[in-house]
């Protein structure tokens, strides 16, 4: 899979948009250390950050790994560069990361440009993250970080405002971690601030400019981060492909959701990065992909003997991913508006969960077959129909003196919005493994519990001796394997059980594995793994084309149709369990949400 | 001794430990108020007969139902067998006798010991106690099994590759060693309370959960499966040891226990079942005194993923990264499955968790003593966990050529230090069927 070279400039002529609004470059770089030189210069220790967040570095802990293939992936381009470089040098007790890396011999750099450096993720999310691979050495220590912000901005702004803000940022990480206020420093120091439109190509070509400076005539590597609003991806994808692409090292672009409206505008939207990019450029990021337990599902299925054969229509039941947030658009749904809770959490979180745990067994771990098996789930789903679907918007709710506002409250939503802000859906794919077995998804806002999880509920035990111990309704009494996504990550399995005592009562425990007890460490964001991923070229967690397509094609015509009928959501109160429409549902195909029943 | 003396001395005996429910004391006197002593001869019909007058008198012409428990030394069991049912048999209502271990010390013995039994007592009259079967997760085991979906279809050769039995205890014979040296731990421990476990873990689906139809899956594995071979046991026995300063004993010191005694204290067994279901899996037993812990646990290896994924994570012996369900029984009831499972963080680094399921964390309630469950279970006639005849004779059958050979060909058994892992041959022969001890591993 791991093709050579992605620096490629693309000619092409698309139309300019242009817009007013601000954007920011951030723009990181860093030094991949190569065994000579590195070493040299900053002695092992450059070495070995590899080893702490890349899998090969499991050679020294544990094993070697899994990650070979990451590693295959990850330095494409200077490949045919790097053999020269390595020969020499090296200290033998070096020698085993040596090999490791050796993909990275020859010097390279790796610049990070977070295109929309002033937006809320930029902020939240993609900062924290970068400095949190900085700070373990993810990142390496001669890492420089420019952070600069748009003309606009600054004209409002003091002087200082943006690295203060930045400061502010990762300030909060402050009490995580030991000599962390030194680390910030230095992270930084290595921050470099570059403003400029979007759409112009000169301002890419200065940023160009300046990034070479910091090349230093390296094999420089480049990744472009779109923090931006969808409307201007692709121009900027033209201004960094045409004027700021790597000239010999590759050049990677990470997208954000939301990727189109539906089928048509999702295609239109591929067809014009494919103008500029390749394929194995694009890094579609889905954040729950990168979620610890959504990674250890597959490690669950696959290296776990007894899971694998109950994994089928045969012993299970139904399958629910049940996505819930306790606060509203608050303030923000302007952009949550125009997209509704199926576009936002479903056609893309919760599908992609589906497909990841419904795949037949890959070839390998490599993206390319993992990518595979998904689009065959995919493909072989059928498209949602509107009967399967139950939308709910939620109202606003006075309880304990505190009112909470309704959707429609927010003022950056229209009045007479039918957006839903809840959506439950049951979908079903036809094929060999799971013909009949009820997929359920579930996602809304302002509900009363913040959770993420996938259940699996199998089949009620076939001739079970037990029976009178459960009353008429078997499938009450059945087991049921809990992924608990969010928050406090956690596995457990529902088992029937012989209450202890004299005489024969039985009810449901869990078999318990509670992250928070089981390992100290804190577990990283999702975020930091995709961006490190992405420096590495590991693609298994971003998404494909194709898979984009048929994801699209599930929903598109239920989405058009709600649209079209005007379908009302149906109301529920701010805080509440959402609306009872997703019951009668789920009875339709004979479930019952595990969420909701009185034993959790 | 008088009634008085007998109620002293059991109420010394007596807590008030379950659950600490209110009114202990009252319930205490009523219970003492009903106890009675009755002195006389085991062998004396007689001594029965005034027994039975006094019994009468109790039972005031009510609907009267007799259970006798026989704690006494296995030499008088049928005197006091004949005396009891011939003279002290209730007239109205049933009479049962609870036997305790041990049933012979061979299938001569036992059949014999059966034998007599039977001429003063029908089958369904003798209950045979293995206090084994009464435990909280011995009695899970089935529940897991048949009320569960998600074990069933793992619990064959498909899937299994070994099944551990392993009880051990943290100290010696200390000074009560003439019993045991007659018996010897697999007599004492395998034959009976392993061997029952075995049986309730590999038996098939029973067609109810009747005694009958339990105790028929039960002898149907017995049956099945291979006669021991000599060279698929190891013995141990103790020996003293001094450690910090604090000097343990050996096995031959103990007064009750001749000088050059061989008794094993210690003993390993591989042991197989030639059915459709078990053929080939192991099924290890491990039973030994004055060993570093004590537990009882039943430990469930399972074959490796084929095609394993995953399988560069784990070096190059995919055994040893296997899933393995773990029953408990003592101390601290659990229940837990390894998982392999990623570590938290970037990378992909995999290791084994636990999904657990810890007693004492679930279920605050104290868990009842198994001689409580049995001797209800008795009362009301419910048979599922007392050892019918051609359970026992089918379990003799299976020991008894190799203990005869090992006492015939006088071999020495294996010396380990108290309070030590046991003789390391156990290791060996693990080994020699390509299984790991599990709870010797080193993430326990």
């Amino acid at each position: 899979m791991a093709t050579l070279s992605s620096s490629k400039h693309c000619c092409s002529s698309s139309s300019v948009y242009s817009s007013s609004s601000s954007f920011g470059f951030h723009q990181p770089q860093r030094n991949i250390p190569f065994p000579v030189v590195s070493q040299k210069r900053l002695g092992s220790k450059s070495v070995s950050w590899q080893s702490k967040c890349s899998p090969s570095s499991n050679v020294i802990l544990m094993q070697d790994g899994a990650l070979a293939t990451k590693r295959a992936a990850t330095d494409e381009a200077p490949l045919s560069k790097l053999k020269e470089g390595l020969l020499s040098v090296t200290p033998p007790e070096e020698h085993k990361q040596l090999i490791n890396i050796d993909a990275n011999a020859g010097k390279s750099t790796v610049s990070i440009t977070v295109v929309g450096a002033s937006g809320d993720l930029a902020k939240k999310k993609i900062f924290p993250a970068l400095f949190a691979l900085y700070y373990e050495d993810c990142l390496p220590e001669d890492l420089d970080v420019k952070f600069f912000l748009s003309k606009t901005y600054n004209d409002l702004l003091p002087s200082k405002w943006s690295d203060n803000l930045l400061l502010l940022l990762v300030s909060a990480l402050y009490y995580l971690w030991e000599n962390c206020s030194e680390k910030m420093e230095q992270f930084l120091n290595r921050c470099f601030y570059h403003s400029g439109q979007y759409d112009s190509q000169q301002n890419f070509v200065e940023l160009d400019k300046k990034l070479k400076e910091h090349e230093a005539g390296r094999v420089a590597n480049r990744l472009f981060y779109l923090s931006i609003p969808p409307n201007i991806f692709v121009d900027a994808v033209k201004c960094a492909s045409l004027s700021a692409s790597a000239a010999n090292g590759w050049t990677r672009v990470i997208v954000e959701k939301p990727f189109g409206r539906d089928s048509e505008s999702s295609a239109a939207l591929t067809r014009a990065l494919k103008q500029y990019l390749a394929e194995d450029q694009i890094f579609r990021i889905d954040h729950y992909l990168g979620k610890e337990l959504v990674e250890n599902l597959s490690v669950l299925r696959f290296s776990n003997l007894i899971f694998e054969p109950l994994w089928s229509r045969q012993y299970i039941r139904n399958v629910q991913l049940i996505f819930s947030e306790d606060f509203g658009t608050e303030g923000r749904g302007g952009y949550f508006d125009h997209y509704g809770i199926i576009r936002d959490i479903m056609q893309n979180h919760l599908l992609q969960i589906l497909a990841l745990f419904a795949m037949e067994t890959p070839v390998s771990l490599d993206a390319e077959d993992i990518r595979n098996e998904k689009v065959k789930v995919l493909r072989s789903m059928k498209p949602l129909r509107i009967d399967d679907v139950v939308i709910g918007q939620y109202k606003s709710h006075t309880k304990g003196g505190v009112s909470y506002p309704g959707y429609t409250d927010d003022k950056t939503v229209p009045k007479d919005s039918l957006t839903p802000t809840f959506a439950a859906a049951a979908l079903f794919i036809d094929n060999a493994r799971w013909d009949g077995v009820p997929f359920l998804m579930k996602a809304g806002k302002a509900l009363h519990n913040r959770r993420a999880e996938i259940r699996v509920q199998f089949r009620h035990v076939p001739g079970n001796l037990y029976n009178r111990n459960f009353g008429t309704d078997l499938d009450r009494a059945t087991n049921e394997l809990v992924i608990r996504v969010q928050p406090d990550e956690a596995i457990y399995l529902k088992i029937n059980n012989k209450v202890p005592g004299l005489g024969m009562r039985l009810d449901r425990s869990n078999l318990n594995l509670l992250y928070k007890a089981r390992y100290s460490k804190e577990i990283p964001d999702a975020y930091e793994r995709l961006l490190l991923d992405a420096v590495e070229g590991e693609r298994r967690l971003f998404i494909r084309s194709d898979e984009l397509d048929a994801a699209w094609s599930l929903f598109t015509p239920v989405l058009k149709e709600l649209e079209e009928k005007k379908i009302i959501p149906e109301y529920y109160p701010y805080g509440s369990r959402g609306p009872v429409g997703a019951h009668y549902l789920a009875a339709r195909y004979n479930v019952k949400w595990g969420d909701i029943g009185v034993d959790e | 001794m008088n009634d008085e003396e007998l109620r002293n001395m059991i109420s010394r005996t007596l807590t008030c430990r379950i659950d600490k429910r209110e009114n202990c004391e009252d319930k205490m006197a009523q219970f003492l108020k009903r106890c009675f002593y009755h002195s006389g001869q085991y062998n004396s019909e007689e001594h029965f007969l005034e027994l039975d007058s006094k019994l009468k008198e109790k039972e005031g012409g009510r609907l009267s139902n007799r259970l006798f428990y026989l704690s006494i030394p296995p030499n008088i069991f049928v005197d006091v067998v004949r005396c009891a049912s011939t003279k002290a048999s209730s007239t109205s209502g049933w009479t049962r006798v609870i036997v305790e271990k041990p049933f012979g010390r061979d299938s001569e013995s036992s059949n014999e010991l059966t034998t007599s039994l039977k001429q003063y007592l029908t089958e369904d009259q003798i209950f045979r106690i293995d206090h084994y079967l009464g435990k909280e997760l011995v009695e899970n085991l089935s529940v897991l099994r048949f009320s569960n979906l998600v074990f069933e279809p793992l619990w064959s050769r498909n899937y299994i590759r070994n099944v551990q039995l392993i009880f051990s205890e943290d100290f010696g014979t200390e000074g009560r060693g003439g019993y045991f040296d007659n018996y010897g731990i697999i007599r004492d421990i395998m034959q009976n309370h392993l061997l029952q476990i075995l049986a309730l873990f590999a038996m098939e689906t029973p067609v109810s959960l009747d005694a009958e139809d339990i105790r028929n899956e039960k002898v149907k594995v017995l049956r099945s499966m291979r006669l021991l071979q000599l060279e698929d046991v190891i013995v141990g026995q103790y020996k003293g040891h001094s450690k910090g300063g604090k000097s343990y004993p050996g096995y031959t010191d103990d007064p009750m226990v001749p000088k050059n005694s061989i008794t094993p204290t210690f003993a390993a067994a591989a042991l197989f079942i030639n059915n459709a279901r078990w053929d080939g899996v192991p099924f290890l037993m491990k039973a030994g005194k004055a060993l570093h812990t004590r537990r009882a646990e039943i430990r469930v290896q399972f074959r490796h993923v084929p095609g394993n994924l995953y399988k560069r994570n784990f070096g190059t012996d995919l055994d040893k990264a296997t899933n393995e369900l773990v029953l408990r029984v003592q101390p601290d009831e659990a229940i837990y499955l390894k998982i392999n499972n990623k570590v938290p963080g970037l990378g992909m680094r995999l290791d084994r968790s636990d999904l657990n399921l810890l007693y004492k964390a679930r279920y605050p309630r104290e868990i009842p003593d198994a001689y409580e469950r049995l001797l209800l279970d008795a009362v009301e006639g419910e048979r599922r966990l007392f050892i019918r005849s051609d359970e026992l004779d089918a379990a003799w059958a299976l020991f008894t050529p190799l203990l005869k050979e090992l006492e015939e060909k006088k071999i020495a058994p294996e010396l380990y230090p108290y309070g030590s892992r046991g003789p390391v041959g156990a290791h060996y022969l693990a080994a020699k069927h390509n299984v790991r001890w599990g709870d010797l591993a080193g993430d326990e």
